[in-house]
């Protein structure tokens, strides 16, 4: 496997009871990246995740996690946030974060202080040692997220981590990611959400059914599209009308069309000259909204909007 | 990476401090006493209702001539049956309508009669709700037995004194330590069938906190789930150990009270020492055997509805285990005595008793060895089961059977 690679997997395959999960996953995820996996519910990123951390075995295919084919082999160097979070009601909330550190090899006595500090440094200086079963739903995916990293691992998986947390608690952890992914480690993770994709993530995989549609940088992505422009003209109709490219379409007054592989500046000229009128016109890269679409299809943009909103109501 | 003893001890340590210092472990504590105190009970009540037997009532319908003969052969015999003691016998003056005066001798409500017997030595009939074990028919058989040869004696002039029995007691024989040594035997079985019947539901029930709190996913992605296992398995063990700790604690200071009851335990045949060692390798060697089995049968379970209804055939298969076990007590060479020691869950339960009664030490050797190699299989076979209930995932591969993950390549 490639070096410089913290997650590297080729033709990973997975069924479960005859139905193909996974079907053939490529990925190579640079270390001290932010790399996303975008894909709607069912998409097979959970699994891919789960067998990149070795939590189960792939059918097929080869993977390599921190440079070894073994995941279990650089557990003390993973730190892995699962989609449905789970943490030992009674334990206290420094016990769970140091418990979940000690799963990976850091010292309980190590884990209890930072679980303290780090807690502390986060406004829940108050709970401390207060029971998990005594903590709010947003609490506790806190308490789980710093046991997640509280051994300070190389390589942090997070599987939907947005998932029911509210926009404030999103943002706190979107800078969490960022301060990790700027102290060296690589972060991946799973979203439906594009927003979270396209703010935080250098390169990202757009998985639907089960396999990669594309896997690359966001701009890569973006760029599969020509950027959008849109013109508005004092002059409705007339012979300028021949100069648009082929696909324009007029919309409420506002024409829209593909950037001609030329440029701007010939169409700019050819309108000018035919006496469009040009009244406003604008050059607008398009969104990984936009791209997803492109490259995933119609219906994984509608799948993948729903899964957002399910995510929005968990 | 940690190793694999390092893995299991973190998921052992973190089980091991949740048990002991849960409300439900006093309960675990509190389970001797709640045995005990069924024993008690069950013992009380079965002493009334054999008190009960011993003051059975028959009513002999006799003139006192012909009724004296009998009660003098009552009293003869009586001492021998110690506490089940022969029917009480009462006269009732015949009133010269037999059939109708042993109705209302059976149907008085306050003379509870059980029996009436009627036409004397000659010709006697005993009429009573007496089917059952025919019991009471028996002794008045023997009663009127031993009267009609002390008449005949009687009339032949002569008359025959019981017999006295010197007694020279000796401090130890070896069908009285064969005696005694087989209430030994027994204890050291039943301790180990209840320590496991108390471990049980524990076994079964402890993977649903990880699994109904999404745990599960966090433990495997950092720990081998062999190593899960084998920490969970550890854990319940040491709790075990707690409880026997505390168990036996409580029983010393129990006989330091009652010092007089002491010395009443019969030795094993192997001595104390060697017995208790062996009584904590076999308990060891039982609960890892059915441990790993119940462990890996309670992966499937997601509810406390599923573990209760994968606790009843574990139960009845604890009972029939500790069933064939019983059976092998002083019959150990015996066809079924062997089958015991062989089938590799009776086996610990069986050597047990085997070590109270028999100084051989070679098959217990052979046993430990022989129930070691089970042990790992079993803990090998209960891992797999788990990690396939657990993560849905193994296959045919993997695990402590097979150790090498298949599917990464080097």
């Amino acid at each position: 496997m490639a070096s410089g690679l913290a997650i590297e997997a080729k033709r990973l395959f997975k069924a479960f009871d005859g139905k193909t999960a996974v079907d053939g996953i490529d990925l190579a995820v640079p270390e001290g990246s932010i790399y996303g996996i975008l894909g709607p519910n069912g998409a097979g990123k959970t699994t891919t995740l789960r067998m990149l951390l070795g939590i189960i075995d792939p059918d097929r295919g080869e993977r390599s996690l921190l440079g070894r084919s073994r995941p279990l082999e650089v557990a003390s160097q993973v730190g892995y946030l699962p989609e449905e979070r789970g943490l030992y009601p009674a334990m206290t909330a420094r016990e769970a974060v140091a418990f979940m550190g000690a799963l990976r090899g850091l010292p309980l006595a190590t884990g209890r202080a930072r679980a303290e500090e780090m807690l502390r440094s986060n406004g829940l200086a108050d709970y401390v040692d207060k029971p998990i079963r005594s903590l709010s739903k947003g609490m506790a995916q806190t308490v789980q997220l710093f046991g997640t990293i509280v051994h300070r691992p190389r390589l942090i998986v997070l599987d939907e981590p947005f998932s029911g947390l509210d926009a404030i608690n999103q943002g706190r952890l979107e800078h969490l990611i960022r301060d990790e992914a700027a102290g060296g480690a690589t972060i991946i993770f799973s979203t439906h959400v594009i927003a979270h994709a396209e703010r935080l993530c250098e390169r990202i995989a757009i998985i639907a059914g089960g396999k990669v549609r594309f896997e690359g940088r966001v701009s890569e992505a973006r760029d599969r599209l020509r950027p959008q422009v849109r013109l508005r003209t004092r002059v409705a109709d007339g012979a300028w009308r021949s100069a648009l490219p082929k696909g324009a379409h007029h919309d409420d007054g506002l024409w829209s069309f593909e950037l001609p592989q030329a440029g701007i500046e010939p169409l700019l000229k050819a309108l000018i000259d035919a006496g469009a009128g040009i009244e406003d016109l604008s050059i607008e890269r398009p969104g990984l909204h936009d791209a997803f679409v492109a490259i995933a299809g119609e219906q994984a943009a509608r799948e993948l909007a729903d899964s957002a909103a399910e995510g929005d109501v968990r | 990476m940690m190793g694999f003893f390092h893995s299991a001890f973190v998921i052992a340590r973190r089980d091991f401090v949740a048990t002991v210092w849960s409300r439900t472990f006093l309960f675990f504590l509190m389970g001797p006493l709640l045995i005990i105190g069924l024993s008690f009970l069950f013992g009380s009540m079965s002493g009334r209702m054999a008190r009960q037997d011993v003051h059975a009532t028959v009513a002999v319908v006799a003139t006192q001539a012909d009724f004296e003969p009998l009660a003098a052969a009552r009293e003869r015999l009586n001492p021998g049956f110690g506490e089940r003691a022969l029917p009480t016998l009462v006269r009732e003056q015949p009133d010269g309508d037999p059939a109708r005066q042993v109705q209302a001798l059976l149907g008085n409500p306050s003379k509870r009669i059980l029996a009436v017997m009627t036409g004397g030595l000659e010709r006697p009939v005993l009429t009573g709700a007496i089917s059952g074990d025919g019991s009471i028919r028996k002794q008045m058989s023997l009663i009127l037995d031993q009267a009609a040869q002390q008449r005949a004696l009687a009339a032949a002039g002569r008359s025959a004194a019981p017999v006295a029995i010197e007694v020279v007691e000796t401090d130890r024989s070896e069908g009285a330590l064969a005696a005694t040594r087989a209430i030994t035997a027994r204890a050291g079985q039943l301790l180990l069938f209840m320590l496991t019947v108390l471990l049980a539901g524990m076994l079964l029930s402890n993977l649903l906190e990880e699994k109904s709190n999404k745990i599960i996913e966090v433990l495997a992605a950092a720990l081998p789930i062999d190593a899960i296992f084998v920490g969970k398995l550890g854990a319940m063990l040491a709790v075990s150990l707690v409880g026997i700790g505390v168990w036996v604690s409580g029983a010393l200071a129990g006989l330091a009270l009652l010092p007089s009851q002491a010395g009443s335990l019969p030795e094993p045949a192997v001595g104390w020492p060697l017995f208790v060692l062996l009584v904590l390798l076999y308990y060891s060697a039982n609960y890892l055997l059915l441990g790993a089995l119940f462990l890996g049968i309670g992966s499937q379970a997601n509810s406390v509805r599923e573990v209760q209804t994968l606790s009843m055939p574990v139960t009845v298969g604890q009972m029939l285990i500790f069933l064939l076990a019983s059976f092998a007590v002083g019959a150990f060479n015996s066809p079924l005595g062997l089958a015991a020691a062989i089938f590799p869950f009776s086996s610990p339960l069986t050597m047990v008793a085997r070590a109270a009664q028999t100084a051989e030490l070679w098959p217990h050797a052979l046993a430990l060895a022989w129930q070691a190699l089970w042990v790992w299989l079993t803990v090998a076979l209960g891992a797999r089961l788990f990690r396939r209930n657990v993560l849905k995932s193994g296959g045919a591969r993997g695990g402590m059977l097979r150790r090498r993950r298949t599917s990464s390549p080097s």
